[in-house]
């Protein structure tokens, strides 16, 4: 006699697995778009003192630090996530005006007490201050505030309503917090982009980038133009550590690896290049999100880092960079 | 002598120090240290991670050992002086191999508090054992770290013993509420690739599957803060997801993004993630190996005297059973103390007292001894607690 089958759950219909795998990657996609809006921000801060100075800034990552403390300190002035004495979309501007600016005086102390008086060492002087400036800001902020995480909280803000309000695709929600994020990081980058292509000081960073001296014949004050550069990617990475400390919460020594990632994103896009920041930012973010979605968590760093090591071969210049040309 | 022939001499001395120091070092590194004078103050390290995503957990171990030591030292003739000894998570479990080297050249040391990790206990407890010396974990709860429920010894050396249960005990408990009291059909288990983790998530799966849930099993780092593609695999008809980590704020960032993305699964953490300050997402639960001792017979003024000593700290779980561990401890060494005339000969003779020790109304409730046949405590308890709305743990088992 035949084996009843048992009686379980009826089988999903094709059309039903299919739509989870739809949403299963939208959800995916959108992790990875708020992921690499800030590894964007974060890369265009690298990108913006390499075009110029061609030095790798390696403390970038521990100013992106620095931003989220100091948007948790306005955050706690202002009456903290469950009690802000303001309504909450100013406590969002106010903490990362506050964090933006924090970090845009930080990068013009390092850039004036780090960097420029190296400016004429050689290149690995510099780098090796880049470092000396990493681990001072990373212990600088341990030892003022312990090494305890600091958490936002931004889900008890407005009883959630970043978390639960927002739009839906298919299945998948949208939360408020995500796309202000994404916005939030795509409208610096246009405010970036229309800086430096549409304003004097813009052209001036530009001839800078592509020739110092030239420049400083032409009439350009190139000190004032470098520290324009700071001001605008330490800026952006006060802002990246607002939006990434949202979302998850940050700690003294969190700089080392947001900075890891950023570098990447940058050296990915073609450090140097603006839409190369951002387009590296993204990609990375994807690739970690699709990695962690279908491969596996495990695996997601390492992933990352092969896309990095196959454009190092195959495009060294990165996605959107020139190749350098040496007169010989 | 010519130049050459002092060299060859200068390297024959140097190869035979080499050999003297590590033929020393192998055969007994107990009986090199000198004796311990028991009229002097001795020191207790207490291995736990005092920076880092555990650093407040480590401080609330390490505030409870200092005040069993200043609380119970008169009493037993004992000046004992708690030393930190910072392990934290973030730097993996090898750390405490580290640090314990540190303790154990210190020959003011007499015993060892800790490692409170599992990873810290698997990593250190082999030096320290031959070094001769006790050592007592608050909190590693990793079952192959000591003896099992049958009292068959494991890997374990003899002078590695905690005051609380083994994820053997753990597992199954959180397992058996999972099913009994949420109705669990469909449980996420997260682990963290780290021995805590991996051993309970191990603990807890076993006794799911042989229920019949539908487990689904997810890994991660414990370096991982963005855990949004992890709960995009989280299903969404999944009733609980088990998150045994080490990180508190881990527990409460999961949490949240299960909430933002649409899941409904009920958050379930550990004695990890048993932290009301940073773990408070409301209808979670947590298991931990100690109670609220604050209705415990005795307890009033054990607490209000740790209260004086830290008025800004709040009553955790994990503080208690570390001040149980320093009070046996102290009890072993001040037996060893008076055997000894006023001196502990060597380290291995604390050993030697601690099955022995008996501890009438414990600060975790009713008498503490250890198993006469393993190096556990007896009849070990986990209890679970729920998130209330006001953030603060419900004990409800």
């Amino acid at each position: 006699m035949a084996a009843r089958p048992s009686a379980g759950p009826p089988p999903e219909s094709i059309e039903t697995r299919l739509a989870a795998r739809v949403d299963t990657f939208i959800q995916l996609t959108l992790n990875g778009l708020t992921l690499g809006s800030v590894y964007a921000l974060i890369a265009l801060g690298y990108t913006l003192v390499y075009g110029i100075l061609k030095l790798l800034n390696f403390a970038h990552g521990d100013v992106v630090t620095v931003g989220a403390f100091i948007g948790f300190g306005m955050l706690q002035l202002l009456g903290g996530s469950t009690d802000p004495v303001v309504p909450v979309w100013l406590l969002l501007l106010l903490i990362s005006a506050t964090a933006m600016a924090g970090c845009a005086a930080l990068g013009v102390a390092i850039e004036r007490f780090a960097y420029r008086p190296l400016r004429d060492a050689p290149r690995i002087a510099p780098l090796i201050s880049a470092l000396g400036v990493s681990f001072f800001l990373a212990y600088s902020l341990q030892l003022l505030f312990g090494s305890e995480q600091r958490d936002y909280d931004a889900f008890s803000m407005d009883n959630g309503a970043l978390f639960f309000k927002g739009f839906s695709i298919g299945a998948v929600h949208i939360p408020l917090l995500r796309i202000l994020v994404i916005c939030a990081a795509f409208a610096l980058m246009v405010v970036l982009w229309f800086l430096v292509n549409k304003t004097r000081t813009g052209k001036a960073m530009k001839a800078t980038s592509f020739d110092r001296e030239a420049a400083a014949m032409m009439g350009i004050d190139v000190d004032r133009v470098i520290v324009f550069a700071f001001v605008l990617g330490s800026a952006l990475a006060g802002a990246a550590g607002v939006l990434s400390a949202l979302r998850v919460p940050t700690y003294p020594s969190a700089g080392f690896i947001t900075g890891l990632k950023g570098f990447t994103a940058a050296v990915i896009g073609g450090i140097g290049s603006i839409p190369g920041a951002m387009a590296g930012g993204l990609i990375l973010g994807l690739a970690e999100a699709y990695t962690q979605g279908y491969i596996s968590t495990k695996w997601s760093d390492l992933a990352v880092f092969v896309i990095l090591i196959l454009i190092m071969l195959f495009r060294p210049q990165g996605l959107f960079g020139r190749p350098d040309i040496t007169k010989v | 002598m010519n130049k050459r022939g002092g060299l060859v001499i200068a390297l024959v001395v140097i190869v035979a120090a080499a050999f003297a120091s590590t033929a020393g070092a192998g055969s007994s590194t107990a009986d090199r240290i000198a004796a311990v004078n028991c009229s002097g103050t001795i020191k207790l390290p207490l291995l736990t991670p005092l920076t880092g995503g555990g650093g407040p957990i480590g401080n609330e171990q390490l505030s409870w050992a200092k005040y069993a030591a200043k609380s119970l030292g008169p009493k037993l003739k004992l000046k004992v002086q708690i030393v930190g000894g910072d392990t934290p998570v973030e730097k993996g479990p090898g750390e405490a191999q580290k640090v314990a080297q540190k303790f154990i050249s210190d020959s003011q040391v007499a015993a060892v508090l800790g490692p409170a990790t599992s990873g810290g206990v698997a990593s250190a407890s082999k030096s320290l054992a031959k070094a001769g010396l006790l050592h007592i974990s608050p909190s590693a709860t990793d079952s192959a770290l000591a003896a099992g429920p049958k009292g068959k010894r494991t890997a374990s050396p003899v002078a590695f013993y905690r005051v609380v249960g083994g994820d053997y005990v753990q597992g199954p408990t959180d397992a058996n509420y999972m099913v009994s009291a949420l109705k669990a059909k469909k449980v996420v288990i997260v682990d963290f690739q780290e021995p805590y983790s991996v051993g309970l998530a191990n603990a807890a799966q076993a006794v799911l599957k042989a229920k019949g849930v539908d487990v689904t099993r997810l890994s991660t780092s414990v370096d991982t803060t963005d855990y949004s593609s992890l709960v995009t695999k989280v299903p969404n008809d999944a009733n609980v997801v088990f998150f045994p980590t080490q990180q508190p704020e881990d527990a409460q960032t999961f949490g949240q993004q299960l909430l933002e993305q649409g899941k409904r699964a009920t958050m379930f953490g550990a004695d990890g993630t048993n932290n009301p300050a940073a773990f408070k997402l409301p209808g979670s639960y947590v298991s931990n190996f100690a109670p609220d001792i604050s209705g415990i017979k005795g307890n009033a003024a054990r607490i209000a005297g740790w209260k004086k000593d830290n008025p800004k700290a709040s009553l955790g779980s994990f503080g208690p059973p570390t001040y149980l561990a320093t009070q046996v401890e102290m009890m072993a060494i001040a037996k060893a103390c008076k055997a000894g005339g006023g001196s502990i000969k060597n380290r291995v003779s604390v050993l030697k007292y601690i099955r022995g020790i008996v501890v009438p109304n414990s600060i975790l409730g009713g008498t503490f001894r250890f198993s006469k046949s393993n190096n556990e405590p007896v009849n070990p308890k986990f209890y679970i607690f729920q998130i209330q709305k006001n953030g603060s743990y419900k004990l409800v088992n």
